[in-house]
C-alpha cells in the first residue's frame, strides 16, 4: 500500500505463553532496575534539580568548557553544552543559593560578545521539590486510576480492561528503567511525558480491544487491521518525538526534549505491550476465558 | 445540490473553516482580541516585531519569577471570648489585648503577630510572621493571653486574608517600580501550603528579591525634648496616610514625597506637634544628620524636634518642621487640608519610599530559603521562540513524511496534514484570544496535539478505507462512526491521564495540560469529523 506497511505476523506460531514471555520480561527487567535503584539510592528514579532542588545556569561565555569548574567554589554536578550555539553552556549544581552562584559565574567567567553571561537561572529549594514530587506522585496516581476506570466503563469485561492497564502500567515502568540507565532524571518534563504516555498508549490499546471485541471478522483479521493502523499511528509519533528529541536536545531546550525521548522509548515499549501482551491476554480471553 | 442540502452535507468542514477564520482573525488581525491590555501592559505586543497577537510567557519572552511560602504561624479559629454571637458584636478591645500579649511575650515587634476577625470564616485567627517563634512558644503566648490553644493546633502558614493583602502589596509594589507586566498571585500547594507567585519580565532575580524583601513599613516618629531627655514617639503609622505622589526634587527641599494624611488621623497628629512643642521652640530645630555621611545620630548637641521617618525599623531621613507648616499647625488651619511633604536623602530613596507608602507594608516575610526561582534573560527567550517554531515545524514535515511514505495517496494525506495544522491555528488562536501567555511547556502541548491528532486521524483513515474503496456514503458513514468510538474512548482517556497536572500547582506543567486538552478537545468536536467529512467528499462517489 505505501513505502512503509506494517507485515503480518502469523500469531498462530506462537503460544500465548511465548507471547506474554517476553514483554512481562522486560517488565520484569524494568522492575528490578527500578528496584536496583531503590536499594541503591533510597528511589526508584534519580530526581532531577524540579524535584531534588538545585540550581541550573545557562551561560554564555568565551570561557573553555573545561575551565568552566574553576568559575565556582562549587563543584557543578553536570554542564552540557548547547549544540547550536558555540558559546552557551548549562550548567547545574545541588547548591540552591542562585544568587552567589549567579556573582560567581559574572565574576569568574569571560563574556562571549556583549550578551550577559547569565542566560538563564533557576533554582529550586529542596522543601519546594519535595513538595513538587509529592505532587507529581499524586498526579500519575490520579490519571493511572482514571485511565483504568475508563478502561473498565469502555470494555465492562475484566481481561480485556486489565489488558489495556497492565500495558499502561509496563508503558510507563519500561521509560523509568530506561531513565535510570542512560542518566536521565525525573523533572517536570518527564512527568508530563509519563502522563501523555497514559494517553497515547491506550489509543493502539483501545484500537485493539475494539477490533477484536466489537467488530465482525475472526481474529486474526481483526488484529491485523488493529494493528496496521496501530502501528502506523505508534511510529508516526514515535518519529515525531524522535525528531522533536533531537532538535531540542541542539538547542538546548531541555524540557522539549525530555518529554520527546521519553515518549520515544515509552511508544517503542508500547509497541511491543499492545501487540504481544495485550494481544495475548485476548487471545486467551477470546479462545479459552469466554468458554468458561 | 441545493444550498441547504450543501450544508447539510459539509457542515462539518463548514464548522472547521468558521474555526480557523476566527483564529486566524483572533491572532494575526491586530485588535482582534479582546481588548483588555491589563494583563499584557500596554502595547508591547506590537513593537517587539511579532505579527501576531500572540502573549508569551515568561520562559518565551525573559523575565524573573519566584516563588515563595510566606514566613509565619497561625492558631485558626481561637476562643478568644471577643465575639459575641447574640449580639453579633466583636470586642476589637480584647483582640488587640491578646495581640499585645503576643507581642510582649514572644519579644516581637510591632508587625510581626495579628488577632483578626475574619469576616469570610467568622472565626478569629491568631497570626505570628516569624521565623523565630517556635508553635509551643506561639501556644504558651496565647495561653498567657487567656486563650486555651494546645501547641498542636498551630498550622504552618497564614490566613488567607493575610495572603491576599501579600499579593496586592507586592502587585502595588511591581508596579510603582514601573515595571508593566509584573504580577503576583497565591498558588496552592499539597496539603495546606501555600506560595506567592511573583513575575516581572524586566527584571533580574537578585532585583526582584529585594523588592520583595523587605517588609517596607512606613512610620513617623517624633524626636524631641522631655523633660530634659531626648524622646521618641510614634506619631503617624501606614495607615494614617493617604494621597501619595510620586517621588518629586526641587532644589528648596531636595527630594522629597508629598503626601497627605486621612482626616480622622489630622487632628491627632496636630494636637501632638503643638503640645510636643514642634510649632514653637521645635521650627527648623532638627540636627541630627551627619551632613557628610548622611547618618543619623540621635545622640547630637540635644535639644532637637525631628521628624523621622522609619522604614521597617530604621530611621532613614530626619527634618524639622517647616515655618510654614508650623503656622498652619499652630493655627489648627492644618487639620483641615493635612498635606506635607516627607523628605528623603537620595532620589532612589525618595521612590521606594513612595512606593512603601503607597504599597503598603508586608504584613508577612517571604521564606526564600523554600522558593524557587527562574529566570531567562530575553536574548535566550527569543532564541526559544524561534527554536520552537523550528522544532514545531520540523515535527510536522516529519509526521507528514511519514503519512505520505504509509499511504501513498495524496487524496489521503495532504488533507490530514492539513487538518492536523488546522488545529494547531485553532489553538494559537484560541491562546491569542484569552491572551494566554505561552510558554515552552505550551510548545510541548502544541507538538503533542499534532501527534493525537495525526493519529486519530490515521484511524479515521484506515477504519473508512478498510476491505477496498467505498463508494457509497452509507457504508462511508458506519465506518467513520466505528472508527468515532475508538477516538472519542482515546480521547477521554487522554483529557482524564492529563486533567491531574491541569489542575495540580506544578509549574510550567499545567500550560502543557491545558493545552493538550484543549486540543483534544477541538480535535474530537471539531477538526477530526471535518476531515471525515473531506475523505467522504474525495473517496465516495456521492458528490
Amino acid at each position: 500500500m505505501g513505502y512503509f506497511d506494517v507485515p503480518e505476523i502469523d500469531y498462530t506460531r506462537y503460544s500465548n505463553r511465548q507471547l506474554a514471555a517476553v514483554p512481562l520480561a522486560v517488565l520484569a527487567v524494568a522492575l528490578a532496575i527500578l528496584g536496583v535503584w531503590f536499594v541503591a539510592y533510597g528511589t526508584p528514579v534519580n530526581a532531577g534539580m524540579d524535584f531534588a532542588g538545585g540550581t541550573e545556569i545557562v551561560v554564555e561565555t568565551s570561557t573553555d568548557r573545561e575551565e568552566i569548574p574553576a568559575a565556582f567554589e562549587e563543584e557543578p554536578s553536570s554542564i552540557q553544552s548547547v549544540q547550536v550555539e558555540d558559546d552557551q553552556y548549562i550548567v547545574q549544581f545541588t547548591s540552591t543559593d542562585q544568587e552567589w552562584l549567579s556573582e560567581q559565574a559574572e565574576a569568574n567567567l569571560e563574556p562571549a560578545g556583549d550578551a550577559d553571561v547569565i542566560q538563564q537561572v533557576s533554582s529550586t529549594s529542596a522543601s519546594f521539590g519535595a513538595q513538587a514530587q509529592q505532587t507529581a506522585l499524586l498526579g500519575v496516581s490520579v490519571a493511572f486510576v482514571g485511565m483504568s476506570v475508563i478502561a473498565f466503563l469502555l470494555f465492562r469485561t475484566f481481561v480485556p480492561s486489565i489488558a489495556i492497564v497492565a500495558s499502561a502500567f509496563s508503558d510507563i515502568m519500561i521509560p523509568l528503567a530506561f531513565m535510570n540507565l542512560a542518566g536521565i532524571e525525573l523533572t517536570l518534563g518527564t512527568v508530563a511525558a509519563l502522563l501523555l504516555l497514559i494517553g497515547y498508549s491506550v489509543d493502539s490499546d483501545i484500537l485493539l480491544n475494539n477490533h477484536i471485541l466489537r467488530q465482525s471478522g475472526g481474529f486474526y483479521e481483526s488484529t491485523y487491521r488493529a494493528m496496521r493502523t496501530g502501528v502506523t499511528m505508534t511510529v508516526t509519533s514515535m518519529v515525531a518525538m524522535l525528531v522533536m528529541a533531537i532538535s531540542a536536545y541542539a538547542f538546548g531546550i531541555e524540557l522539549l526534549t525530555a518529554i520527546g525521548l521519553i515518549l520515544f522509548v515509552g511508544l517503542a515499549a508500547d509497541l511491543m505491550n499492545t501487540y504481544m501482551l495485550n494481544l495475548s491476554l485476548l487471545r486467551w480471553y477470546k479462545f479459552e476465558g469466554v468458554k468458561r | 445540490m441545493s444550498e441547504r442540502g450543501f450544508v447539510r452535507t459539509y457542515w462539518r468542514i463548514i464548522l472547521l473553516v468558521l474555526f480557523v477564520a476566527a483564529a486566524v482573525f483572533a491572532l494575526f488581525v491586530p485588535g482582534g482580541i479582546m481588548a483588555d491590555d491589563s494583563l499584557a501592559g500596554g502595547n508591547e505586543t506590537i513593537d517587539d516585531g511579532d505579527p501576531t497577537n500572540l502573549q508569551y510567557g515568561l520562559g518565551l519572552d525573559g523575565g524573573t519569577r519566584i516563588s515563595a511560602p510566606v514566613v509565619g504561624m497561625t492558631a485558626e479559629n481561637i476562643d478568644a471570648g471577643a465575639v459575641n454571637e447574640d449580639e453579633g458584636t466583636i470586642d476589637t478591645d480584647r483582640l488587640r489585648a491578646i495581640e499585645t500579649t503576643l507581642l510582649e511575650e514572644l519579644e516581637l515587634s510591632g508587625a510581626d503577630a495579628r488577632v483578626d476577625y475574619h469576616e469570610g470564616d467568622q472565626a478569629v485567627h491568631a497570626e505570628v510572621f516569624s521565623s523565630e517563634v517556635d508553635r509551643s512558644e506561639f501556644a504558651a503566648a496565647l495561653q498567657e493571653a487567656g486563650v486555651e490553644v494546645e501547641a498542636d493546633d498551630i498550622r504552618d502558614g497564614v490566613t488567607d486574608q493575610t495572603r491576599e493583602e501579600i499579593v496586592r502589596t507586592i502587585e502595588t509594589r511591581i508596579n510603582e517600580a514601573g515595571l508593566a507586566g509584573g504580577q503576583a498571585t497565591q498558588q496552592a500547594m499539597l496539603g495546606d501550603d501555600y506560595y506567592i507567585v511573583v513575575e516581572a519580565p524586566d527584571m533580574t532575580p537578585s532585583e526582584l528579591r529585594e523588592l520583595l524583601s523587605h517588609r517596607g513599613a512606613v512610620e513617623v516618629v517624633a524626636h524631641y525634648p522631655e523633660n530634659g531627655e531626648q524622646v521618641n514617639e510614634t506619631v503617624l503609622e501606614q495607615g494614617d496616610f493617604q494621597n501619595i505622589d510620586p517621588a518629586t526634587f526641587d532644589s528648596e527641599r531636595g527630594h522629597h514625597v508629598p503626601v497627605s494624611i486621612t482626616s480622622e488621623a489630622a487632628p491627632g497628629f496636630q494636637e501632638a506637634m503643638n503640645e510636643m512643642g514642634f510649632t514653637t521652640e521645635g521650627v527648623g530645630n532638627c540636627d541630627v544628620t551627619d551632613q557628610v555621611t548622611g547618618e543619623i545620630d540621635f545622640d547630637r548637641d540635644p535639644p532637637n524636634y525631628c521628624m523621622v521617618t522609619v522604614v521597617d525599623g530604621e530611621p532613614v531621613d530626619a527634618h524639622s518642621v517647616a515655618p510654614s507648616l508650623a503656622e498652619n499647625l499652630r493655627s489648627g488651619q492644618w487639620a483641615d487640608s493635612p498635606t506635607f511633604i516627607m523628605g528623603a536623602q537620595s532620589q532612589q530613596e525618595a521612590q521606594s519610599l513612595s512606593v512603601n507608602l503607597r504599597a503598603g507594608a508586608l504584613p508577612a516575610e517571604l521564606d526564600f530559603d523554600r522558593d524557587d526561582t527562574f529566570m531567562v534573560s530575553p536574548a535566550l527567550a527569543d532564541q526559544f521562540k524561534t527554536y520552537s517554531l523550528f522544532i514545531g515545524l520540523l515535527s510536522v514535515l516529519s509526521v507528514s513524511g511519514m503519512v505520505y511514505l504509509r499511504y501513498s495517496d495524496v487524496r489521503v494525506a495532504a488533507p490530514m496534514i492539513v487538518t492536523a495544522l488546522a488545529e494547531v491555528v485553532i489553538l494559537l488562536g484560541f491562546a491569542a484570544l484569552i491572551r494566554m501567555p505561552l510558554d515552552l511547556s505550551h510548545i510541548a502541548g502544541f507538538i503533542a496535539v499534532i501527534g493525537t491528532g495525526v493519529d486519530d486521524l490515521i484511524i479515521i483513515a484506515d477504519e473508512v478505507m478498510s476491505e477496498g474503496d467505498v463508494s457509497q456514503q452509507r457504508v462511508f458513514d458506519s465506518r467513520f462512526r466505528k472508527a468515532f468510538w475508538v477516538i472519542g474512548a482515546a480521547a477521554a482517556t487522554t483529557i482524564v491521564a492529563l486533567s491531574p497536572l491541569a489542575v495540580l500547582s506544578l509549574g510550567d506543567l499545567r500550560g502543557f495540560a491545558i493545552i493538550t486538552i484543549l486540543g483534544v478537545l477541538v480535535g474530537v468536536l471539531v477538526t477530526r469529523p471535518a476531515y471525515g467529512d473531506i475523505l467522504r467528499y474525495l473517496l465516495t462517489d456521492d458528490k
